[in-house]
């Protein structure tokens, strides 16, 4: 065997050792990724926690799809509207679903007048002046709200949506918002 | 040099592909621990989406599978109560408590004790329970209806509702209807465009598509088929061609009945005498064939176009800072220099220019100059670039009939009894009259609306996303009818340069044309928004 023929076949196997420890590597990684993107098994947190359903767009602005978050039971309605309602804000788990909240909103305070059966929701300026316009957006602004609340708390019967502590007309020129909203009509 | 143009020994090739063989599967194995063992497919009825749940098994030789108390809380959208030092957890579903404790096969319902085959488990942290437990124990105790397929593993949860609830056909002296039981007085439409198919689209209507499709026909009617979307349901009757006619009409529920019937009448023939109206002030009879359709006799001489938004409200603005104002106004110019030419009518704008106007203000404008339709023009917009395509939407019913009724009884009662009505309830009584003028024209805004669909699908390439009924506080209180379209979406890069496109803003143009054209002369056209192609 010719010296120059076997330091070739050195530089082969050499090669393919390497190119071989390369996907051993990505495989290694990729299958790593694999893992991550499974949801870790949740585990128990002590005390009261509850279920609630959320709902974001999908990217085509056809349908409105559901999630489940958990949030802390704390049995005050107030409260966990609020927690509901942040979590209508955050991003969505599944890549194809999209927030129906203009970017920057923020819920500032939650009113419920049991009396009246209705549930005030205040937000900052940023759901009006953020709101990226078109009859399909602010149907789904609405009515993620509407829904979320009508999913998870039944006694609410109205909602009324205020800026920065009033009413608006309409929160992007379709729709009007001044007056409370049924939410058996947004369901 | 190629790799290949030398012979190379076997044993560096096998050690090769020993190597490659040896990583993945290696990983492989490692990954294997953590994939299910089993998935639970979770089915809910009533709409919301169909979900998969990881199960596993307490050993490699029990057959009886678990799930984590947080999947349960999840699909049942349960209240969780885990105090770890006493190793317990409630579980709240609907209105009754679940006590488990770990290690023991006792479950506590709501202070009874009940037995399951194997114990609640605590692994990793996590709480498991038997499967059995949810086909078993909360099945028998739930309010809702909870079905289990232990052997296909599917979960099927809730009782759907329904508004178009029953489907069969009677036949009575060669004549053949389908007879739809709703729980409302939905608003329809119809659609013969394609010989030999009867296309019928409930506004709002929820059915459940296996059950209605699996209905056989009789008669003239040879098969049925539902589908359902997010917003309308579907009913696709295939008829006999010797089939010559229909009508469709709902009939007078009887006393004390909640559930209305919409009937579809298939002729051959003659028709029979046909009803002046029925809902909505809406004369059903349609002819098969298009060139007998009857003539509307409802004329168009002046027509409302309204541009959407205008001065300090810029609408839509896209990311370049196009504003949705400024095309609407370039739309409805061209809009109605076009209608003006092509069909002679007179044409006025709610603004000509950069102007602000309340909701409220487009309505009293169209009103007062008493025009025969309303059209306003607007651009869409969403929150992810990829959503495209255009809409028409028309007002939908503030109230469902059943409710209208009530308020019509109580406010009757109330006229009676005071002489001086307090102010609310004079409110009240407004809102009432100014619904029912809003009905009169509700069936034909969802006719012109279904008309403009369609003919500016034959126009414009991008997306058909169907006629929608909404809400809008525009189309309200206008005294015509009345409908809104979305031309295309300015949040997407390639409809936002499309909708500054000349060309593209003219075929708009001529597709509204075209459509006023053929609601005005009577031959109404078909419904287009197909579902599928629509939402
Ligand atoms: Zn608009």
């Amino acid at each position: 065997m010719p010296a120059d023929e076997l330091g070739r076949k050195i530089i082969f196997v050499l090669l393919g050792l390497a190119i071989a420890t390369a996907v051993f590597i990505l495989v290694a990684r990729w299958g790593k990724m694999r893992k991550e993107e499974r949801p870790p098994v949740v585990q128990e947190v002590p005390g009261e926690t509850r279920t609630i359903t959320v709902y974001y767009g999908s990217r085509d602005a056809a349908n409105l799809v559901e999630e489940t978050r958990e949030i802390t039971s704390s049995g005050r309605l107030e409260d966990e509207v609020g927690e509901a309602v942040n979590a209508l804000l955050e991003k969505p788990q599944d890549d194809a679903l999209v927030s129906a909240i203009p970017p920057g909103t923020r819920i500032e305070r939650v009113y419920w007048v049991e009396d009246e059966e209705t549930l005030y929701l205040d937000f900052n300026r940023a759901l009006t002046a953020n709101h990226p316009g078109g009859s399909v957006s602010e149907y789904f602004t609405i009515k993620v709200i509407l829904k979320t609340v009508s999913a998870n708390f039944p006694q609410v019967a109205m909602v009324q949506l205020l800026v920065s502590g009033y009413p608006v007309e309409t929160i992007a020129g379709h729709y009007g918002v001044s007056e409370p909203l049924d939410v058996r009509k947004w369901r | 040099m190629s790799f290949y143009s030398r012979n190379m020994p076997g044993f560096v090739f096998s050690a090769l592909f020993m190597v490659l063989l040896a990583a993945p599967g290696l990983e492989l194995m490692a990954q294997d621990k953590d994939e299910p063992e089993a998935v639970l497919g979770v089915v809910f009825s009533e709409g919301r989406r169909t979900v998969d749940v990881d199960l596993s098994r307490a050993d490699d030789k029990s057959s009886e599978f678990y799930i984590t108390a947080y999947d349960l809380a999840r699909i049942f959208k349960a209240t969780k109560y885990w105090k770890p030092g006493a190793r317990k957890l409630v579980l709240r579903i609907g209105s009754k408590d679940y006590l488990f404790t770990i290690d023991t096969r006792v479950v506590v319902v709501n202070g009874e004790p009940v037995l399951m085959r194997v114990p609640a488990r605590y692994v990793d942290g996590a709480v498991m329970i038997p499967l059995e437990f949810v086909g078993g124990v909360l099945s028998r105790e739930s309010a809702e209806r909870i079905e289990l397929d232990g052997d296909n593993l599917v979960l099927t949860i809730g009782t759907p509702e329904y508004n178009v609830t029953g489907l069969r056909f009677e036949k009575v002296n060669g004549r053949t209807s389908a007879v739809l039981t709703l729980t409302d007085e939905l608003l329809y439409h119809v659609d013969t465009d394609t010989p030999g198919l009867l296309r019928l689209k409930i506004y709002g209507g929820r059915l459940n598509t296996l059950k209605m499709s699996a209905v056989d026909g009789k008669g003239l009617f040879r098969r049925v088929r539902a589908e359902q979307t997010e917003y309308d349901a579907y009913l696709f009757f295939q008829v006999e061609q010797s089939a010559s006619g229909f009508r469709v009409e709902f009939t007078d529920p009887e006393e004390g009945d909640h559930e209305q019937n919409l009937v579809i009448y298939l002729e051959k023939g003659e028709l029979p005498e046909i009803p002046d109206a029925d809902f909505a002030g809406r004369k059903m009879v349609e002819i098969f064939e298009p060139g007998s359709m009857a003539e509307r006799g409802f004329e168009i001489e002046k027509i409302m176009i309204d541009p959407g938004h205008g001065g300090t409200d810029g609408g839509r603005v896209s990311s370049s800072g196009v504003q949705e104002k400024d095309i609407n106004l370039d739309i409805a110019r061209e809009l109605k220099g076009m209608l003006v030419e092509r069909l002679g009518v007179e044409v006025l704008m709610t603004r000509e220019d950069d102007q602000f106007l309340t909701l409220t203000e487009r309505g009293e404008i169209a009103n007062i100059e008493e025009a025969d339709i309303f059209i306003s023009i607007h651009c869409n917009g969403w929150f992810h670039p990829e959503a495209g395509g255009f809409e028409t939407y028309f007002l939908a019913p503030a109230r469902t009939e059943e409710e209208r009724r009530q308020a019509r009884e109580e406010n009757s009662a109330v006229e009676l009894e005071d002489a001086e009505m307090d102010p609310e309830k004079l409110e009240e009584l407004d809102f009432i009259i100014w619904d029912m003028v809003q009905n009169e024209f509700i069936a034909e805004s969802s006719e012109l609306a279904e008309t403009v669909q369609k003919e500016l699908a034959e126009v414009l390439t991008i997306r058909n996303r169907g006629v929608k009924q909404a809400g809008f506080k525009v189309l309200r209180g206008i005294n015509m009818p009345a409908i809104l379209i979305e031309v295309a979406f300015l949040s997407n890069r390639s409809e936002e340069k499309l909708l500054q496109d000349q060309s593209f803003q003219s075929s708009v143009c001529a597709g509204i044309v075209e459509a006023v054209r053929k609601f005005s002369s009577g031959k109404i056209a078909a419904d287009a928004g197909a579902p599928g192609t629509g939402y």
